[in-house]
C-alpha cells in the first residue's frame, strides 16, 4: 500500500512539476516566434488543458502523500494550498480575462479599457506562472528527502 | 549530499515525465487550433527547446543516480546485483539505455527528416515521396514518445520500490 502511495506521489508530483517547467522554459520562449493572434488561440486551448492537468496531478500527489506518509506537515500543506490557489485563480479569473474579446461596435474608450484589462491580465498571468515555478521548485526540495529515504540499507 | 542528489534526481524525472506529458497532452493537441504552417513552426521550435531539456534530464539521471547510490552507501552490500535491490537498479539502468536510444533516434534520425525542405526543382513525385517520409517520421516520433512515457512511468514505479523497499524484482 505504501508503495502504491509512493508511486502516486512521485508520478503526480513529477507530472505537475514537469508541466510547469515546460510552460516556463519551452512554451514562453516559443511565443516570441508566432503571431499574437495564433499565440492567443494556442494559449486559450493550452490554458484550459493545463489547468485540469495540473489540478489532477496535484490531486494525485495529495492522495499519494496521504497513503504513503499520512497527513502532510504544515509547510507541505501550505505549499500545496498556494499552488492550488494559484492554478484556480489563473484558471477562473486571470486566464479568461487575458482572452476577453470586445464587440466591434463598442465605443473607442470602452475598447481601449478592455484592451488595457487584457494586457494587464497577460502581465499578471506571467507573474503568477513565475511564482508557481518558484513555489513548485521549493516544494520539490522538501519532497526530495522523503522520496530518497532508503531505510533498508 | 543525499538530499541534493535526490533533488536533482526528482528534477530530472519531473522534466522527463512531466515534460513529455505536457508536450503530448497540452501543447500537441492545441496545435490543431492554428493553421498547419504555424503549427509546424510551433512544433519545431518547442521540440527544439524540449529536446535540450530531455537530454539534460537524461544526462542528470545517471549523475544524480550515482550520487544518490554512493550517498546511501548501497555499494557496500555484498553480491549487489544478486539481490532484488541490485536487480531493480540494473533494470532501471537498462531502461535508461532504452530512453537514450529512443532519444537518439528522435533527435538524429526522425526529426531531421521532418525538418527537410524541398529544393526548387523538386518534381511532384519526389515531393509526394518526401511527404510520405515526413508522415512516417511523425508517426514514429509519436509512437516512440508514447513508449518513452510508459517506460518513464515504469522507472518511477521501480524507483519508488527502491526508496522504501528492496526493489520489485
Amino acid at each position: 500500500m505504501k508503495l502504491a502511495g509512493l508511486v502516486l506521489l512521485s508520478a503526480g508530483w513529477c507530472s505537475y512539476l514537469g508541466g510547469v517547467l515546460v510552460m516556463e522554459l519551452v512554451w514562453r520562449p516559443v511565443q516570441a516566434h508566432i503571431p499574437p493572434s495564433q499565440t492567443g488561440a494556442l494559449c486559450a486551448t493550452m490554458g484550459r488543458r493545463y489547468r485540469w492537468m495540473a489540478l489532477a496531478a496535484l490531486g494525485v500527489t495529495a492522495i499519494g502523500q496521504l497513503i504513503a506518509f499520512g497527513p502532510p506537515g504544515f509547510a507541505l500543506a501550505a505549499g500545496w494550498g498556494v499552488l492550488v490557489a494559484l492554478i484556480v485563480s489563473m484558471g477562473l479569473f486571470v486566464h479568461p480575462q487575458s482572452h476577453a474579446r470586445w464587440a466591434a461596435s463598442a465605443a473607442p474608450a470602452q475598447q481601449a479599457r478592455a484592451r488595457q484589462r487584457r494586457l494587464g491580465a497577460i502581465k499578471v498571468m506571467g507573474a503568477l506562472l513565475r511564482i508557481e515555478v518558484a513555489v513548485a521548485l521549493l516544494l520539490a526540495a522538501s519532497l526530495a528527502p522523503q522520496l530518497a529515504h532508503s531505510p533498508h540499507l | 549530499m543525499q538530499v541534493f542528489a535526490s533533488y536533482l534526481h526528482l528534477l530530472a524525472v519531473a522534466v522527463y515525465l512531466g515534460g513529455s506529458i505536457a508536450m503530448e497532452f497540452v501543447l500537441g493537441p492545441a496545435q490543431k487550433f492554428i493553421p498547419p504552417a504555424q503549427a509546424q513552426v510551433v512544433g519545431q521550435k518547442s521540440a527544439d527547446r524540449f529536446l535540450v531539456l530531455v537530454w539534460t534530464a537524461l544526462a542528470l539521471f545517471p549523475i544524480s543516480g550515482m550520487l544518490l547510490f554512493f550517498a546511501i552507501g548501497a555499494q557496500h552490500t555484498s553480491d549487489f546485483f544478486g539481490h532484488s535491490y541490485g536487480q531493480t537498479l540494473f533494470t532501471m539502468m537498462m531502461l535508461w539505455v532504452v530512453l537514450v536510444v529512443n532519444g537518439t533516434l528522435i533527435t538524429f534520425v526522425f526529426r531531421p527528416k521532418l525538418a527537410e525542405k524541398a529544393g526548387a526543382g523538386t518534381t511532384g513525385a519526389a515531393m509526394s515521396d518526401r511527404m510520405k517520409q515526413k508522415e512516417l517520421a511523425a508517426t514514429w516520433i509519436s509512437r516512440i514518445t508514447r513508449a518513452d512515457l510508459a517506460i518513464a512511468l515504469v522507472v518511477v514505479l521501480l524507483g519508488a520500490s527502491l526508496s522504501y523497499g528492496n526493489g520489485l524484482l
